[in-house]
């Protein structure tokens, strides 16, 4: 029935203030999802206490729930209609005069009407053949995503040409404009974080407050909030009900020591450094894809001199998402052997800051001549986005041997300035070969893509907090609700080092954080299957941590590809939130430090973090 | 407010013709604001609220008290967005229908949103309230009371008649809303879990005509 539904037939601003919403709900689930987790953690603790409850020696004499003896004639306990287990008349929980059960029905039943799974039962009834879980927001952003995807590929790539035709600037241009949109979503979901309880109209108040006269109250437009306490009704008569806490006998001491024995079982994130080889595995890709890494850089920049000049054309097609990097031609380049006057020339190129094998593409080897002709098109698959940050280096050497090669240029454009909308910018040119810029080492930085996550420290606020433990705890959580929590969500990521064929990866994020007596609360997020730029839009809530402690964590996040059966899962990429100074090698973006004190500092307020990702694994 | 220390979340979504003032409405719930601006809604949209749900005892006494996270699902009235919208009938849990007192076409079109309901909503008969909103317009008045109280008579459901601009039965229509949704919970659960065991495992149909039998289910 809502199979056909998407979100085409809407008009562009429509349907970015739809996918606002949708993204909004989606918070609303993330938060769900995380509550129902718990939920399910809590009864199966319950449950384990009630061990005994399936040997049957025990049923008549026992009570199935506290294993306490029954006597035969008192304290007899009774069998309760749930589960047919005698139960001591401690272990009961009445729901009204007539009607009891025991703790773990109770707690059973309790957990279908909290979950909401009485819900999705009923509605499995009258729609059988739908996914019973998944909502409509849920399924129509997902929808969304893939027929975005879709639209961008053309059926056949178009041919790279010097063409400058009307048509084609059309063409482009209309792509990059949905190519926009489908940016502006990550965007919005980004703005939307931060405005997580604005409905549809706050936001259009925002917008209509500066051409009409919505805004002749501020003080009105900023209390326009969607969500609000006020009706949180604090005077009433609230009996102590039993939560599934309070059935579990035992302190919140006990829980903490459970969920942490829980997440040890998660696999432990392995320390010892990988080699680079890892990313070597390549396929072909438009050009030759280097078996060898990084290391090959390593070879000879001591020519003595530079000469020359290489002619190339760049451009991108938005459609494809493809940055498209033609080689035509060197002309009066330097003698690789100068003694010989030998000179077999090759291009080859990386996008920086990637100097990964992923990032590099090479020509053929020309024999013999200084003069070489190429026509090779050299591409990548690449959000057009990402553009901004990277730099196309383009090196031309001498093939010597197999071992040996020499340096003989290379040219280095930012494309971060590059107007790839003019089609004057996508001709040929000529370009003067350089010496080699900058320091070698710099080659050597690991670039494994990039990580977005955004994350906000909660505490909470002091009067509902008041309020709430009054009413609600009796105490009991007190100790828990003094913390705070680290909710961090796993957007997505990109540029993820791929080498399956095909492309893909079947990725998943850690996250770990490290408390000062380090101890370490680990988290998970679903494997995400077949995607190369996975959005896993996950949320991890790192539970019972003060500002204090966090503020001698560090957090690591590492991203994994999951490996077919057998195998072990293969690490992408790591990246950590600390606030110490960046030490050592990978440790070095200098923005952790700055970043972990913004999110420390400003409590319930989403920040968003563009980590780049680091090969090393070492801490 | 986004985090996740409450007991239920319970999704409701307001359904009827443009301009009837669902939007507004669901304003005056969450915020208790009037809005007298009209801005139609585009596509869908929800605003959040947290209550606390007491519910009662069987002779009427002060029964268990819950926290209880609201999604309040805005629809767009507007034709051209109906099979998004409709679509979204399927996850809530309790409808607010809503006509303008002060239209009487909007009035005849819930017996159409009623069908909608009924083929989209999660199930035959889910709960919903009838609300004629602007009552507060007395003199453009064109239902009256008696024609909607049949109406919702003859479905079985609650009507109210309400107005966003003085707040009149607002929160009372929710609550009743609400009120019913937590019955229905807990008589699914309650349902399932004796005929599941007691009764050997064969789970009876649910129907929610006979709620008196099952309070008391032993
Ligand atoms: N006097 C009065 N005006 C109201 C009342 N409720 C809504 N209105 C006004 O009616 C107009 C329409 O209200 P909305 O809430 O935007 O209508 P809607 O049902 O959401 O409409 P769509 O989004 O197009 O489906 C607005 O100008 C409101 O201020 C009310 O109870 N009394
Ligand atoms: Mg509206
Ligand atoms: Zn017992
Ligand atoms: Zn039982």
């Amino acid at each position: 029935m809502t199979c056909e539904l998407n979100l085409n037939f809407l008009k562009e601003l429509e349907r970015e203030t739809v996918l606002q919403v949708l993204y909004r709900d989606q918070m609303v689930r993330k938060v769900d999802e995380e509550r129902i987790r718990k939920l399910k953690m809590q009864l199966q603790q319950l449950q384990w206490k009630g061990t005994n409850s399936v040997s049957h020696e025990y049923q008549e004499r026992s009570c199935a729930r506290c294993q306490k003896s029954l006597g035969l004639v008192m304290n007899r306990g009774a069998v309760c209609n749930g589960c047919s287990h005698r139960v001591c008349s401690e272990c009961r929980v009445c729901l009204n005069p007539y009607l009891w059960k025991c703790t773990i029905c109770y707690a059973h039943g309790d957990m279908k009407v909290k979950t909401g799974e009485w819900f999705f039962e009923e509605r499995a009834k009258k729609f059988p053949a739908e996914d019973r879980h998944e909502t409509v927001g849920a399924k129509l952003l997902k929808s969304y995503q893939k027929l975005s995807k879709i639209s961008v590929v053309p059926p056949t790539p178009p041919p790279f040409t010097e063409t400058t035709g009307r048509n084609t600037a059309m063409e482009i241009s209309q792509s990059k404009s949905f190519h926009k949109s489908v940016e502006n979503l990550f965007l919005s979901l980004a703005t939307n974080m931060k405005k997580i309880s604005k409905s549809q109209n706050d936001m259009r108040a925002d917008k209509s407050l500066l051409t009409t006269d919505y805004g002749q109250d501020m003080e009105r437009r900023k209390e326009r909030r969607s969500q609000s306490d006020t009706a949180i009704d604090a005077a009433n008569r609230i009996k102590n009900i039993p939560t599934l806490q309070q059935l579990i006998s035992g302190t919140w001491d006990d829980n903490e020591a459970f969920t942490k024995r829980y997440c040890k079982q998660a696999e432990d994130i392995p320390t010892s450094p990988m080699s680079d080889t890892v990313f070597c595995g390549g396929k072909k890709h438009g050009s030759l894809y280097s078996i060898n890494s990084t290391c090959t850089e390593a070879g000879n920049f001591d020519t003595t001199n530079v000469t020359g000049e290489i002619e190339f054309a760049i451009r991108y097609v938005f459609k494809t998402c493809t940055l498209e990097v033609c080689i035509k031609a060197c002309k009066n380049l330097t003698y690789g052997e100068e003694k010989e006057k030998k000179c077999n020339p090759y291009a080859k190129i990386y996008l920086l800051p990637d100097k990964s094998s992923r990032s590099k593409r090479k020509t053929a080897v020309r024999k013999n001549t200084v003069d070489p002709a190429f026509h090779e098109t050299l591409k990548y698959k690449i959000e057009y986005s990402q553009l901004e940050t990277r730099q196309l280096q383009i090196s031309v050497w001498h093939s010597e041997t197999l071992k040996r090669r020499v340096f003989l240029g290379e040219v280095v454009v930012p494309l971060s300035s590059w107007n790839f909308e003019d089609n004057s910018t996508q001709s040929f040119s000529w370009y003067q070969l350089k010496v080699k810029s900058g320091k070698p080492e710099d080659n050597l930085v690991q670039y494994n893509g990039e990580l977005l996550v955004c994350a906000k420290l909660i505490l909470p606020s002091q009067s509902k907090k008041c309020q709430y433990e009054e009413q609600m705890r009796g105490g009991r959580e007190d100790q828990a609700s003094a913390d705070g929590q680290l909710h961090l969500v796993v957007l997505g990521a990109k540029n993820l080092p791929v080498m399956r064929c095909g492309g893909t990866l079947n990725s998943f994020v850690k996250g770990c954080l490290t408390l000062p007596d380090q101890h370490k609360i680990r988290q998970k997020s679903p494997v995400l299957k077949k995607e190369a730029c996975p959005q896993w839009k996950h949320l991890f809530v790192f539970d019972g941590v003060t500002p204090s402690q966090l503020r001698q964590s560090c957090l690591d996040l590492a991203v994994w590809d999951q490996a077919s059966f057998g195998s072990n899962d293969r690490f992408l990429g790591r990246a950590r939130l600390s606030p110490k100074e960046p030490s050592g090698t990978w440790d070095s973006d200098p923005q952790s430090k700055c970043q972990w004190q913004k999110i420390l500092s400003s409590p319930n307020t989403w920040i968003d973090i563009t980590f780049t990702l680091h090969s090393d694994m070492d801490t | 407010m986004t985090d996740g220390d409450y007991d239920y979340l319970i999704k409701l979504l307001a359904l009827g013709d443009s301009g009837v003032g669902k939007t507004t409405f669901l304003y005056r719930y969450t915020d208790n604001k009037f809005n007298p601006k009209f801005i139609t809604t585009v596509g869908i949209d929800f605003r959040e609220k947290r209550v606390i749900y007491h519910s009662r005892g069987p002779n009427g006494s002060p029964g268990k008290a819950f926290k209880v996270h609201l999604q309040l699902w805005d629809t767009a009235g507007q034709e051209r967005f109906r099979s998004l919208t409709t679509a979204f009938f399927r996850d809530a849990m309790g409808f607010l229908l809503m006509f303008d007192l002060t239209s009487q076409q909007s009035f005849l079109n819930v017996r159409n949103w009623m069908s909608q309901l009924q083929a989209n909503a999660y199930c035959e008969n889910p709960d919903i309230v009838l609300l004629g909103n602007k009552a507060d317009l007395s003199d453009q008045r064109e239902v009256n009371e008696r024609q909607a109280r049949d109406l919702a008579d003859k479905y079985g459901i609650p009507y109210f008649e309400t107005s966003a601009a003085t707040g009149q039965n607002v929160d009372k229509a929710v609550e009743m809303l609400l009120d019913l949704i937590m019955k229905r919970m807990e008589q699914c659960v309650d349902k399932t879990q004796v005929s599941d065991t007691a009764n050997g495992g064969s789970s009876g149909k649910l129907d929610s005509a006979k709620p008196e039998e099952k309070k008391c289910a032993c």
